[in-house]
């Protein structure tokens, strides 16, 4: 059998014509509900600590390793520092991607780094680096959002101090309809875009990220929606680290200055 | 109290509750800074006694770093005209994941007489010593100190037959196979 030679990628499904049909959106869901959540920590065993998220379709695992010493030729810093690596598998996007980094994984990596460093607490490790390496193995949609949220919980599982849980939202404006929470499909149809990562117990946003053009007021309502999706997702992620402390079973550990007789 | 709490959670009013381990302060408050259970040390056990103290304790423990005022064990590596090179193994009783690179400088091998130290008479390349971190030190190493009496080298091979000496003194130890003397600056243990 022979196959033909041709240079057109070839898909199994084309991509929808219409994600908003009758004012709906194709998997039934609301404008404003996010899909189903799915949360792991300690999937990897050989990290300080690791999650594993799952956002609707889109399949992100989150390893963080150190603190560790920083190389030879990094200047001496009374603060640690967080180095951040996002990689999309090669299978993860509709068209397969290349084995090396690509400026989407570079921009994501940035983008990562801004969102957590409001968050961790540097000067607990000084002169160490802290590397959270990300692997997405399916982008389904709002990648940076599941991307933050699972470094947060790895970071969280690796017992790094913290300020606050990092959470993030996806929105996209689609026939100017705002949509919370959109699958690659919308994201491909979309007039403009915005990732907010935010951290609700100190009530501080970490980073705003928008793409296309937005009215002062679709960019509020629109990080309103954000905000409050943030907050939903902030509350699963605690459940989980709380559900997943009391599964580990370890006794509590003090620090050497505390002389207590159990 | 034995309720797990998470990052970024108000724990108590600063004006009431002393931060400790795993806690920061924001504001008028003292929030947790890691999954753990919250504990409240009384008065009475604090150090300044002054107000209850909120500690989060953590339900693993992460990899130690090496900070000031520790004791470490460590390896020498390497010795230079001024320094002696070591990799950190372990930080108190914890070993680390990984090595963290340490010197002791000539001027840090003891206590006494610190002009005339000669290095290759304190230690040797493949000795354990226990020294105490005395700084961060520069990009490369923390800066270790031996001078005290209980620090020093803890264990060491003899040149002659290789096997682990026996300490006689403050500066000797004895090969028991040879009975060959070699000088160390030792540890008392």
């Amino acid at each position: 059998m022979a196959f033909t030679n041709s240079s057109v990628p070839f898909f199994r499904h084309d991509r929808p014509a219409e994600v908003i049909a009758d004012g709906k959106r194709l998997d039934g869901r609301d404008n404003e509900e996010f899909r189903t959540l799915f949360l792991n920590c300690g999937t990897i065993s050989q990290a300080s600590g690791s999650s594993y998220v799952e956002l609707g379709s889109t399949k992100v695992m989150v390893g963080v390793y150190g603190p560790r010493q920083s190389d030879r030729w990094m200047k001496y810093s009374e603060q640690g520092s967080l180095d951040c690596d996002v990689r999309l598998a090669t299978f993860a996007t509709r068209q397969r991607g290349r084995p090396i980094q690509t400026q989407l994984e570079k921009e994501l990596s940035a983008q990562l780094e801004t969102a957590l460093s409001a968050s961790v607490l540097l000067h607990t490790f000084p002169k160490a680096v802290l590397d959270v390496q990300c692997l997405v193995l399916e982008a389904g949609g709002s990648v940076l959002a599941a991307v933050i949220a699972a470094a947060t919980l790895a970071l969280a599982d690796a017992s790094i101090e913290l300020r606050d849980l990092v959470s993030a939202a996806s929105v996209s404006r689609v026939q100017g309809i705002q949509l919370l929470d959109p699958t690659a499909e919308e994201e491909y149809r979309e007039e403009a875009g915005l990732v907010l990562s935010f951290m609700p117990c100190l009530n501080q946003i970490t980073s705003l990220t928008s793409h296309g053009v937005w009215s002062k007021d679709e960019l509020r309502d629109a990080v309103e929606l954000a905000m409050g999706a943030c907050e939903e997702i902030d509350a699963a992620l605690r459940d989980q680290l709380v559900q997943n402390a009391s599964q580990r079973r370890d006794p509590p550990v003090l620090d050497e200055d505390d002389n207590e007789n159990a | 109290m034995t309720e797990t709490c998470t990052p970024g959670q108000r724990l108590g009013l600063v004006t009431e509750f002393e931060p400790g381990a795993g806690t920061y302060v924001a504001g008028s408050f003292v929030c947790a800074s890691l999954v753990g259970i919250q504990r409240t040390v009384p008065v009475e056990e604090t150090a300044d006694k002054r107000l209850p103290r909120l500690e989060v304790s953590r339900s693993t423990r992460p990899d130690p770093v090496p900070s000031p005022g520790d004791v470490v064990t460590a390896r020498i590596t390497r010795l230079t005209p001024r320094l002696a090179l070591a990799d950190i193994l372990c930080v108190g009783e914890h070993p680390c994941a990984q090595r963290y690179s340490g010197v002791v400088r000539i001027q840090d091998v003891r206590a006494t007489e610190i002009d005339s130290v000669r290095l290759p008479a304190a230690f040797r390349p493949g000795d354990l010593i226990r020294a105490e971190v005395l700084s961060l030190g520069d990009a490369r190493s923390y800066f270790l100190t031996t001078a005290k009496n209980e620090l020093g080298v803890v264990y060491a091979k003899s040149i002659a037959a290789g096997v682990p000496m026996v300490p006689l003194s403050w500066q000797e130890m004895q090969c028991p196979t040879t009975q060959s003397v070699e000088s160390r600056k030792v540890a008392r243990v």
